[in-house]
């Protein structure tokens, strides 16, 4: 990635918005949740159920609950 | 180095239009206590940020021989020339001439500074000419100051005029063709009929008879900074929250390159927020890129001379009321 403030012309970089290489645990859930998005719909009890039934888990192998996945979200997408 | 009154309708409608603001680059491209060199307006400025944030931008120039101050010193509220450490304020004024104490030079403005605000995460810039150095009224776009949406800047460099990038954006139906491979734009009409709508801010250019499919309106809004609103549909895969929005604006940095800036925005609150930007920082900026490469290939390739052998369908209303405008800008704006 080019130094954005000593970079060269031209600047084009593909991920502006990373603070860090996303993870396996993350790419997982993301890959899962754009499946579950899909086909289960957008309601948060819908997400919560499809992901518990793909078994991809919160990072302790626990079963996501909605409070859980909500403090998950809120710390992955800060 | 201030733009002049006495260039030609041609310089600025090649570099640019005066005037008024423009985003020049991201407010990270400046570290606290940074500098950085920029070309905007076919002209050398110089971005310079004290340790507490504050940021100044003068005219890439120092008063005394003409030495680009970018490869001077930063002294924390000043900037000191390399050639023969002649001192200069965020204000343009020379604070000391070490060479020569009690030289005539020292506390007189003599280097242009340009209004700047931070906006969203990019610096904007009143370019003023010599007769309107102070800044008109900016009102800046509305999705970037709604508290019920959310945005991430995208900033890429292309070398095309900057008049081509603005006329990609107000070109909605190449959605359907540059983008039909895309994860957004694949979907809808490959033809259509579109109008022009007036607005008290500028003008819609939207399809008469398909709305929320593709890239199916753009609204072009001058507010004191020229910027485009648009909207495209995400599939089921982004989550809930409905289409992103695209805040787009041009830094014209000469005649041949351009800065584009896309905040890309979400009416998304809550949970749905957060894993919105939780799937964007992971898969989706990736697939949005791809897209804007697609507008920045074809952009390059275009020939210089692209807008002199045309020949326009109605498809192209938009792109030409585009063009009259800002050729009728650059012909006031000239001497
Ligand atoms: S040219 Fe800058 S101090 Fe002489
Ligand atoms: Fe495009």
């Amino acid at each position: 990635m080019t130094d954005p403030v000593n970079g060269a012309w031209p600047y084009l970089d593909v991920h502006q918005s990373r603070t860090h290489e996303p993870t396996p645990y993350e790419y997982k859930l993301a890959a899962t949740l754009e499946e579950v998005f899909t086909h289960e719909g957008h309601e948060l009890a819908d997400v919560v159920r499809g992901l518990n039934a793909r078994q991809v888990h919160a990072a302790d192998g626990a079963p996501w609950t909605e409070e859980s996945f909500r403090a998950e979200m809120n710390r992955l997408g800060a | 180095m201030t733009l002049s009154t006495s260039a030609t309708a041609d310089h600025i409608y090649a570099n640019g239009l005066r005037n008024q603001w423009h985003a020049v680059v991201p407010s990270r491209f400046v570290a606290p206590g940074g500098m950085r060199k920029v070309t905007a307006l076919g002209e050398q400025w110089l971005l310079f940020r004290r340790s507490d944030g504050t940021l100044a931008m003068l005219a890439d120039r120092c008063p005394h021989r003409g030495a680009p101050l970018s490869l001077g010193k930063h002294l924390g509220d000043r900037v000191a020339c390399w050639y023969h450490g002649v001192e200069v304020e965020t204000d343009g004024t020379v604070s000391s001439v070490p060479g020569l104490p009690g030289c005539n030079l020292e506390g007189k403005k003599l280097v242009t500074s340009l209004p700047v605000r931070e906006v969203s995460g990019a610096i904007l810039a009143w370019f003023g000419d010599e007769e309107h150095p102070e800044p008109a009224e900016l009102t800046l776009p509305d999705p970037l100051t709604d508290p019920e949406a959310d945005a991430f800047l995208c900033y890429a460099e292309w070398d095309v005029p900057w008049r081509f990038a603005m006329e990609n954006l107000l070109d909605p139906m190449h959605g359907a063709f540059l983008h039909h491979d895309s994860h957004t734009m694949f979907d809808g009409d490959t033809t259509a009929k579109f109008r022009i709508r007036e607005t008290d801010r500028g003008y819609f250019f939207e399809k008469t008879d398909q709305r929320g499919v593709n890239f199916d309106w753009v609204e072009l809004c001058r507010t004191g900074v020229d910027w485009v609103d648009l909207s495209i549909p995400y599939p089921p895969s982004a989550g809930p929250g409905g289409p992103f929005g695209i805040v787009g604006m041009a830094c014209p940095v000469d005649a041949g390159r351009t800065g584009v800036f896309f905040w890309r925005y979400r009416r998304v609150q809550g949970w749905q927020r957060d894993a919105w930007r939780f799937l964007y920082k992971t898969l989706i900026e990736k697939r949005h890129w791809d897209v804007l490469e697609q507008d920045r290939v074809m952009l390059e390739a275009m020939p210089a001379d692209a807008d002199q052998r045309e020949n326009l369908y109605q498809h192209d209303l938009g792109v030409v009321r585009l063009r009259r405008l800002y050729r009728t800008a650059a012909e006031a704006q000239s001497a």
